[in-house]
């Protein structure tokens, strides 16, 4: 059988042209407010005018774009407080990073935020997790943090109207609301002493997740991937006859693609009063709670898994290429895929966004 | 094949033409696996070692009613445990096959790989503010592609990168090396110069050691020297290794510099701030 071998790619260069500096600037720029900004001789200029005060002494850092590794010194200033990511010895004043990142600060706080991590929760995130444990009365779910969070029994939905005090019954069937493996979208409730989080799921947007794929990138730690945004949760028109599609862009990144499905109750409604659009808003909590905890996938039309996978694709080449995976971005990227796949011989059928596609998707995305 | 240790005296040129205060080339990557949680690859001359970090992360229904080492035992690693609640640290090693002259097969109980796994074990979980991750594992599996020579140095090396890329905390690099001594415990030479970061031919034939340390400090966290040597020799050798280690963090700083570099050029992570603006009261 004959075997090619494909010759290793030369290395990317980086941003050495004026115009991708330039690109790259402006974008930074806007989006983070931090005080710094790096012109094209790679040097740091500061937005902020300059006072007659002397400067602290500080570390080499500047020179290399900020970035402290472990076991630098930040500051030996002890005006500082410490943050994540640093240490202080006993004996000194001195602050010293603990892992490699960039320094970020919040008024008298200095902390190193790394270039990657696991998921740190934090309160309000809405996350995609998948449940790896049941107990007596809460499951344990994986969100790709340090540790499982937990989902107690009394913080989601109860079948069968609004919150409904819990029973021993409910304890006995708690494998039928979410069992080993079944994926969720949730919310962090609160957080405990050892960054371990609680999540609920008392919301209608929130629940089991059915009709579509996971994709796992990179969350908030750093260096690519889903970034806190406005909305994490959107639904798009998929192209091609896609119909409706579902994205939930959990903040620990774990991201669910998913046809949408019209709100049960809406359907059920339909159904049973002969297309009169009339929800009661206690109807639809009963009608909801029978399908919400289904394991059962809807049909689902072949266009609309062709468009998923597209979508699947595009995030995918985003993360490959250390873009940031947001609603923009992926809208963006989405139609850009879409016109690759018209222009490419495969017609629309292609989806395939790796390797070169995904370079060239992400040129695009850059505006390069 | 013996090493002619004679010829050294002549031109003080060690057989790959090192002087005696020479590191080999290290070369070094982070990040080599986007899939994992933390990965490097470390070249020490041509020992050539790859690394992989998951975690730390909860293990789930498999820790229950197990204690630390129980689960670890499982793994066949070394479960560097530490005090309970605290993050374990569970090395694994793999060596390949073709990875020396040799092909020996190694069982998985070998000797030598678990106490390879229990050294660096030991050592991480010294380094690492495993406090910050409780209830958790750290899982670093090395695996050796070829071997030349201070394959503990490189391998700790390597863990190293593997863990700052995986954002681990830590109180500083654990750089390790490897130091050696020009004649044998036999010719017993009290002049005998002793050698920089040692290759495989001049490991079988005259007596080393590997020291790491913790950062440009002079803490040594790993010491462990397997054969034969006069006393009056050590203090020599442990000097020479000491500063081959804060080389190698230098080496090792540059590599996750370059990388933090890169990132921030291409916008993939947020820009710091200085120290200069930070005179607000």
């Amino acid at each position: 059988m004959p075997i090619t071998i494909i010759a290793p790619k030369p290395a990317r260069h980086h941003f050495h042209d004026s115009h991708q500096t330039a690109g790259s600037d402006d974008e930074s720029d806007t989006s983070s407010q931090q005080g710094a900004s790096l012109d094209q001789e790679g040097d740091i200029q500061m937005l902020i005018s300059q006072s007659s005060r002397p400067k602290h002494s500080h570390s080499q850092s500047s020179q290399n774009y900020n970035i402290v590794t472990p076991g630098e010194v930040i500051t030996s200033d002890p005006q500082w407080m410490r943050g994540h990511g640093t240490y202080m010895t006993p004996q000194t004043h001195n602050i010293i990073s603990s892992v490699a990142g960039t320094i970020s600060r919040t008024n008298k706080l200095l902390s190193v935020r790394p270039l990657r991590a696991r998921y740190t929760p934090e309160v309000g995130d809405l996350v995609v997790g998948r449940i790896v444990e049941v107990q007596a009365k809460r499951w344990r779910v994986d969100v790709g943090g340090t540790q499982l969070a937990g989902l107690p029994l009394s913080a989601i939905n109860l079948p069968g109207g609004i919150l409904r005090k819990r029973t021993e019954t409910d304890e006995l069937q708690i494998r039928t609301f979410f069992a080993e493996g079944d994926l969720l979208v949730a919310e962090v409730q609160s957080l405990f002493g050892d960054g371990g989080a609680s999540l609920h799921t008392r919301s209608l947007k929130y629940g089991k997740l059915r009709n579509g794929v996971f994709v796992a990138v990179s969350g908030m730690g750093g260096g690519g991937g889903v970034v806190r945004s406005r909305r994490q949760v959107w639904t798009m028109e998929g192209a091609n006859n896609g119909g409706l599609i579902d994205i939930v862009l959990g903040v620990n990144g774990y991201v669910w693609i998913s046809k949408h499905v019209e709100t049960a109750a809406v359907v059920e409604d339909n159904k049973d009063n002969n297309n009169k659009p009339s929800v009661g808003i206690t109807n639809m909590e009963e009608v909801v709670s029978a399908t919400m905890y289904s394991s059962q996938n809807d049909k689902i039309e072949v266009d609309t898994m062709r468009e998923i996978a597209r979508l699947r694709g595009v995030i995918t080449a985003l993360v490959e290429n250390g873009l940031r995976v947001d609603e923009d971005m992926v809208v963006k990227g989405y139609h850009e895929a879409v016109e690759m796949a018209l222009a490419s011989e495969g017609g629309p059928d292609d989806v395939y966004l790796g390797g070169e596609r995904g370079e060239q998707l992400a040129n695009a995305l850059t505006g390069v | 094949m013996p090493l002619d240790t004679s010829a050294y005296n002549l031109a003080l040129l060690r057989v790959d033409g090192r002087r005696w205060n020479e590191l080999r080339r290290i070369h070094a990557q982070i990040r080599t696996q986007p899939a994992a949680d933390g990965s490097s690859y470390l070249e020490m001359g041509h020992t050539k070692v790859m690394c992989v970090v998951t975690g730390p992360s909860e293990s789930g229904a498999r820790r229950v009613g197990t204690t630390g080492g129980a689960a670890a035992g499982a793994l066949g690693s070394g479960g560097g445990g530490s005090r309970d609640g605290d993050a374990e640290v569970v090395v694994s090693v793999v060596l390949a096959g073709f990875s020396s002259v040799d092909r020996k097969r190694r069982g998985r109980n070998d000797k030598g790989i678990l106490e390879l796994q229990s050294t660096i074990s030991s050592a991480l979980s010294s380094s690492l503010h495993t406090h910050l991750y409780p209830r958790s594992t750290i899982s670093i599996s090395l695996h050796v592609l070829s071997q030349d020579g201070s394959l503990l140095a490189a391998l700790l090396n390597a863990a190293t990168l593997a863990c700052i890329d995986a954002g681990i905390a830590m109180t500083d690099y654990v750089a390790a090396c490897t130091a050696g001594s020009t004649s044998t415990y036999a010719a017993n030479d009290e002049k005998a110069d002793p050698l920089l970061d040692m290759n495989h031919q001049e490991e079988q034939e005259l007596p080393g050691l590997t020291v790491a340390t913790l950062g440009q400090s002079d803490r040594v966290i790993v010491l462990v020297c397997e054969s034969r040597v006069q006393v009056s020799r050590l203090e020599g050798m442990l000097a020479v290794g000491v500063d081959g280690c804060k080389q190698v963090r230098d080496i090792m700083d540059k590599v996750v510099r370059e990388k933090g570099r890169r990132m921030l050029e291409e916008g993939a992570i947020e820009k710091g701030v200085g120290l200069e603006d930070m005179d607000l009261d």
